[in-house]
């Protein structure tokens, strides 16, 4: 199973090679609203409004919570 | 110059506020040729659901503290004042019903018709949480923190560490991250027994101390440059609770098998319920599964997010999420971010509306809503510009609403004519100030 997991992480690394750009290509990925997480305080709110009203939680990050949220 | 700059003399007036709460000295104005060492990104929210249940009013904020070498110090710092009523989990019935508070030590009586809510809600939350951030090697980067969190019925207590490691150029980051943490519950009153009837004022016979849970999380994830305009991320995560997993608050309404009427009850003469309702409860284990993907694209300025996640956990709740923003600038200055998100779930196996006094208890049982069948939408729309001083602002409007069913094969007699899974729905307002010292 790990060689298996092994193998895939390689095959995808090797794969990604490929693609991306240079370093002095990256004037639009470094911009502010071009990053995974753009607003993190905006991204904390949701996650934790969603945590309080829904069964399931997480997936960008961790699970989030910390309340009773009654 | 502050009288002409209203924005600095609020950056100064926040950023003390600020640093005020999290027990730091905020730092000297800076020079104009000076990198900014701090970097303070608040927010005033406002939460509110319609029919007088929960609201809340929070400050939230998150302060980078930027050192030599990239190293960074994270601090965030949440309050809520929550107030409103809250769903206790019994079902409607025609007349008024008279339930015990969750402290013990009063009652409370509904009119008939209406979903019995719990109108003593009322809480202060604060949180914080403090991370640091630094290089390790020259691809890696070390994230460690710890979180916490105190309100009136809960504690929270939590440590966290990730590890991203780039390749390629940069162009793809594989990350790892763990995440503990211990929680009390200190119910209000006690925590009941579970499946015990909700006893006469002042009877506190069937209630405990407090109660723990651990919750362990860990993802994994990798994120890939696809090319100069497209980015895209997949994380898997596993999220494993184990102890005491229970609403303490919520009851079940112990039906008859024919009419599907609440069960009626004598109550003592200081007062208690006159139905039958029987506290919940859930399994003291629940491990979840979940595949999160998202991709930000830039169309000639204009930027598309998108991201899907897929949880499944062994409670037999499985959910989808879709989640869609679109920044549209409107000159250098400013955006307008409109946003969608659907979510939807599938109800945990013990998810019940009422129990049969006809049948034997189950071992597991919850009327909670949260935990049912139910589609949840989100639409908003953000307005963000820049002050005169660099600074950024943003207002944002969303409504949410959660609608949802009861599985007919559950309904029984006259329950099949009632509304036994209203509708919710909530008005978010949120205004940030980001700026920088």
């Amino acid at each position: 199973m790990k060689q298996i997991i092994a193998l895939l992480v390689l095959a995808m690394l090797a794969g990604c090679a490929s693609m991306g750009v240079e370093p002095w290509e990256r004037d639009v990925l470094a911009r502010a609203d071009m990053q995974l997480t753009a607003d993190p305080l905006e991204a904390a709110t949701d996650d934790h409004i969603y945590f309080s009203k829904e069964a399931t939680s997480g997936g960008r990050g961790f699970g989030g919570g910390g309340c009773g949220c009654n | 110059m502050s009288s002409k700059n209203p924005d600095r003399s609020v950056a100064a007036a926040l950023a003390s506020a600020t640093c005020a709460l999290l027990g730091t000295t905020a730092a000297a104005p800076v020079d104009a040729q000076e990198e900014p060492k701090w970097d303070f990104n608040t927010s005033i929210l406002y939460y509110g659901e319609d029919e007088d249940r929960v609201q809340d009013l929070s400050f939230k904020s998150l302060s980078r503290r930027l050192f030599t070498d990239d190293r960074v110090l994270i601090l965030g710092l949440t309050v809520d004042t929550l107030t409103g009523a809250t769903p206790s989990g019994a079902i409607r019935q025609g007349g008024p019903q008279t339930f015990t508070r969750p402290s013990g030590n009063a009652a409370y009586t509904e009119a008939g018709g209406k979903l019995p809510l719990d109108d003593t809600f009322r809480d202060t939350r604060v949180s914080i949480a403090a991370n640091w951030q630094q290089p390790a090697g020259d691809n890696g980067l070390v994230n460690v923190g710890f979180s916490a969190s105190k309100e009136y019925d809960y504690l929270h207590t939590g440590l966290n560490a990730r590890y991203a490691h780039d390749f390629n150029k940069r162009n793809t980051t594989v990350s790892s991250g763990i995440a503990y943490a211990r929680d009390t519950i200190e119910a209000v009153g006690g925590a009941p027994v579970p499946l015990t009837p909700m006893l006469d004022v002042g009877d506190l016979s069937n209630r405990r101390g407090d109660d723990d849970k651990d919750v362990l999380d860990v993802v994994l994830g990798v994120s890939q440059v696809i090319n100069r305009d497209l980015l895209v991320q997949a994380n898997y995560s596993f999220s494993r609770q184990d102890g005491y997993l229970n609403n303490p608050y919520k009851v079940l309404s112990l039906v008859d098998s024919v009419t599907g009427d609440t069960l009626s009850r004598q109550p003592a003469p200081q007062g208690g319920p006159d139905g039958q309702y029987l506290f919940e409860n859930r399994p003291d284990q629940r491990t979840q599964h979940g595949l999160y993907t998202q991709a930000k694209y830039n169309m000639g300025g204009k930027v598309v997010d998108v991201s899907y996640r897929y949880v499944t956990d062994d409670w037999d709740i499985d959910s989808h999420t879709l989640d869609l923003r679109y920044r549209w600038p409107l000159g250098d200055a400013s955006y307008l971010e409109p946003h969608m998100r659907y979510y939807t779930q599938t109800k945990a196996e013990f998810y019940q509306v009422s129990l049969d006094a006809g049948e034997s208890l189950p071992a597991f049982a919850s009327p909670d809503y949260r935990l049912g069948n139910f589609d949840g939408l989100t639409a908003g729309l953000k307005y963000g510009w820049k002050t005169r001083n660099d600074n950024d602002m943003s207002v944002r409007v969303e409504w949410y609403t959660q609608s949802g069913d009861v599985p007919a094969g559950q309904l029984i007699g006259n329950q099949l004519s009632r509304d036994n899974f209203p509708d919710l729905n909530a008005l978010i307002v949120q205004f940030s100030y980001r700026f920088s010292r």
